[in-house]
């Protein structure tokens, strides 16, 4: 690389001139030979395939090739001040600051990427080396400056880390609007100077289910939730319903959306061009769409494209991943209840096989042994023995009632060390999903320091299911929207105790004596088996179950088990 | 809402199990000679019990067998009338039934059951039995059913 062999330093010209005039008899005196060697130099940086600036010791710019002027729009008065303008990106100025004052103070090389911007107004990606040149004396005399564009290398990078660590993010099940956030993020960052409005669709409606834009005030996102999902409103109603990218250069003045109250909404915020793409599957089906924001009417470049098909796929797998598992999620909810509901009417009907045998040997009995005795003359000695066979049976059909209460108080009983509170909180997140669906608001109140129980965890956690149901079943009457059970834990006379308490239709002071009897129900689908049942557990963990009416309505079914503590 | 026993069992309307009874006379009650033969086929043993009574009582002439493969086993032709019950260890009672039809016997079939399934039982009728009735059932609709479906013989 030819380098200008200039030993004395020369002052920057002042006004647009981007380097030193050697031929305007400013320096009159030099000789020709010294001017074809300036000349060449200067041919030379010009040739070089990158931005060069030839720079004071003290960092003063000396020398600008034409690429770094055309580039950045201004000669050396623009880039002498790039430690106050925004020639050097915000994010990077403190940075890029930092290390050039650090190289100039030591006198050794630097080597920093920074974003540049365009005349234009765009910021590019560029390796900016530096290298100082020293006298005889070892004196720095000068700095070469190189900057290269690396933009597209960069963007890439940036996309790439950004798609790993969304990745990462779906995969652990992060919650939706977490991921799509971080999507949102990465996106902004390898398209600078836009803004990114992520909208999932519910299509019961159909409205934008909810508005993900990290970068935008919540005045901007929260009014887009709900909102319905058409044409002449948003260009994602087009996008979405449509199936096809939609650009408004300049939102405010487009005839499309002349008369939507969303124009105002999106000026309001200074957000000029907004371009709308579609998160769809492999299939076909609209999730989604994917909003870009700039703050000045502008069209998407390829990059832009780019990343917008990048960012519209994550979201996509995103979208669906997440989906596929609340339906699977709905799916084992209803499954663990259609379960619980299936043995117990499993375990009804065998009670109920069980106790017919001897039902219909009793009344049998009882129908020949009237008719013994109304025969003419009566038939004592068969009448007496069918008598026998009708206590028989009567005994037999009370053997099926203490055998069920030994099939509750199981033989197998898991007896190891119980965390009430963590067990809770398994059986609420089984149910979560179902209660949710219901439009039940479920409201833990843990205490920490609860000391643990001996017992067995999984019948305690049917007994904590069963109370969940029961209050949920307890909420139908009550309107959707104030529904609610409070789950807490807490410590009470040296006991552990668990209480769930609704806001539901509430026990009479009858109900309240018979809720644990076997077969007593207060829903018209219940089988009247679950508390009697409970009871059973709580009770061979010697504790307690009982239940309470609440001050304002509703009830509270609550057990205390010794703590182990204790 | 009480939910009973005998909801639990099958939605079977509520019946008078022990209506006043006329009383049979002696002579009703010695089986004549000609009398149909009833077969009980049931594991339970308060069944076997006192249904082969109740039918005697009637002028029956009745016989308990525990198991399906008993039943078979016997000399069929003397049975008149089977009342077979619905779910036994070995046979079940339909697949008794299935096996009297292959055999070419064509006596009438009345299933019990303490299982109560409506579903199954209008399976059972379709498939020809004369009657399906869960227990405990009325011992009056089961003479009737006996009799309804022996009368042709």
């Amino acid at each position: 690389m030819a380098t200008p062999q200039v030993t004395h330093p020369t002052q920057a010209p002042v006004g647009s001139h981007h380097r030193l005039d050697v031929r305007n008899g400013s320096r009159g005196d030099v000789d020709d030979a010294l001017l074809e060697r300036e000349l060449n130099a200067i041919a030379a940086i010009d040739g070089i395939p990158g931005l060069v600036a030839i720079l004071a010791p003290d960092g003063a710019i000396e020398t600008l090739n034409r690429q770094i002027v055309d580039y950045c729009g201004g000669g050396s008065e623009l880039l002498q001040h790039w430690q106050s303008n925004d020639v050097i990106h915000p994010d990077d100025l403190r940075q890029t600051r930092e290390t050039f004052q650090r190289a100039v103070s030591a006198g050794t090389p630097f080597q920093i990427e920074q974003r540049v911007r365009r005349h234009d107004g765009l910021y590019r990606w560029f390796d900016n080396r530096g290298v100082p040149v020293r006298a005889a004396n070892g004196q720095v005399v000068r700095w070469y400056i190189l900057l290269t564009d690396i933009d597209d290398r960069k963007r890439a990078e940036t996309l790439l880390a950004g798609e790993k660590q969304l990745l990462e993010l779906i995969a652990s099940s992060a919650p939706l609007p977490q991921v799509l956030g971080a999507l949102c993020q990465v996106v902004e960052k390898a398209a600078s100077d836009c803004y990114c409005d992520i909208h999932p669709i519910d299509w019961s409606g159909p409205t934008i289910q909810f508005s993900i834009a990290p970068s935008l005030p919540e005045s901007y996102t929260a009014p887009i939730a709900g909102t319905p999902l058409r044409g002449d409103l948003v260009p994602c109603g087009i996008a979405a319903t449509e199936n096809v990218q939609v650009i408004s250069e300049n939102f405010d003045t487009d005839p499309r959306w002349c008369a939507s109250p969303v124009r105002a909404h999106v000026r309001e915020h200074g957000l000029c061009a907004v371009w709308s793409t579609p998160i769809c599957t492999k299939r076909g089906d609209v999730l989604g769409t994917l909003c870009i924001y700039q703050r000045q009417p502008a069209r998407p470049l390829p990059l832009h494209q780019d990343i917008i098909a990048r960012a519209t796929h994550i979201a996509s797998i995103a979208i669906e991943r997440l989906r596929a598992e609340e339906a699977l999620a709905k799916v084992r909810t209803e499954l663990t209840h259609v379960s619980r509901v299936m043995s117990l009417g499993a375990l009804a009907a065998s009670i109920a096989h069980e106790v017919n045998q001897p039902l219909s040997g009793i009344v049998t009995n009882a129908n020949t042994c009237l008719r013994m005795l109304a025969a003419a003359p009566p038939n004592i000695d068969g009448a007496l023995e069918t008598a026998r066979r009708t206590i028989r049976d009567g005994n037999r059909a009370s053997e099926v009632i203490v055998r069920l209460r030994a099939l509750f108080q199981r033989k197998d009983f898991a007896a190891d060390v119980v965390n009430v509170n963590q067990a809770a909180c398994e059986v609420v997140a089984l149910s979560a999903q179902d209660l949710g669906r219901r439009g039940i608001t479920l409201v833990t109140d843990l205490d920490e320091n609860l000391p643990e129980v001996f017992g067995d965890r999984v019948q305690l956690q049917q007994v904590i299911l069963n109370l969940l149901l029961n209050a949920a079943d307890a909420l139908n009457a009550v309107d959707r929207a104030s529904r609610r059970i409070v789950l807490s834990t807490t410590i009470q006379d040296d006991c552990v105790q668990l209480s769930v308490c609704d806001n539901g239709t509430g026990l009479s002071p009858e109900e309240l004596t018979k809720v644990f009897d076997a077969f007593y129900t207060t829903k018209n689908d219940g089988m009247g088996i679950g508390l009697s049942v409970s009871q059973s557990i709580i009770e061979r963990h010697q504790g307690r179950l009982w239940a309470s009416t609440n001050a304002d309505g509703g009830a509270t079914f609550s057990f205390a088990l010794p703590s182990q503590l204790f | 809402m009480k939910t009973t026993m005998g909801d639990l069992a099958t939605p079977i309307p509520r019946r008078h199990w022990a209506k006043p009874l006329r009383g049979p006379t002696v002579k009703e009650m010695i089986p004549a000679q000609n009398a149909v033969v009833v077969s009980v086929v049931d594991d339970d043993e308060s069944v076997r019990d006192s249904l082969p009574d109740l039918l005697r009582s009637f002028g029956f002439r009745a016989q308990a067998f525990t198991s399906g493969k008993a039943f078979l086993a016997s000399n069929l032709g003397e049975t008149h009338c089977v009342v077979l019950d619905i779910a036994m260890p070995g046979m079940s009672g339909p697949e008794v039934h299935a096996e009297l039809k292959r055999l070419g016997r064509r006596m009438p079939v009345i299933f019990i059951t303490a299982h109560g399934n409506p579903c199954l039982c209008d399976q059972l009728l379709q498939q020809g039995a004369a009657a399906c009735l869960a227990k405990p059932f009325d011992p009056e609709v089961l003479i009737e059913a006996i009799r309804r479906a022996t009368s042709g013989n």
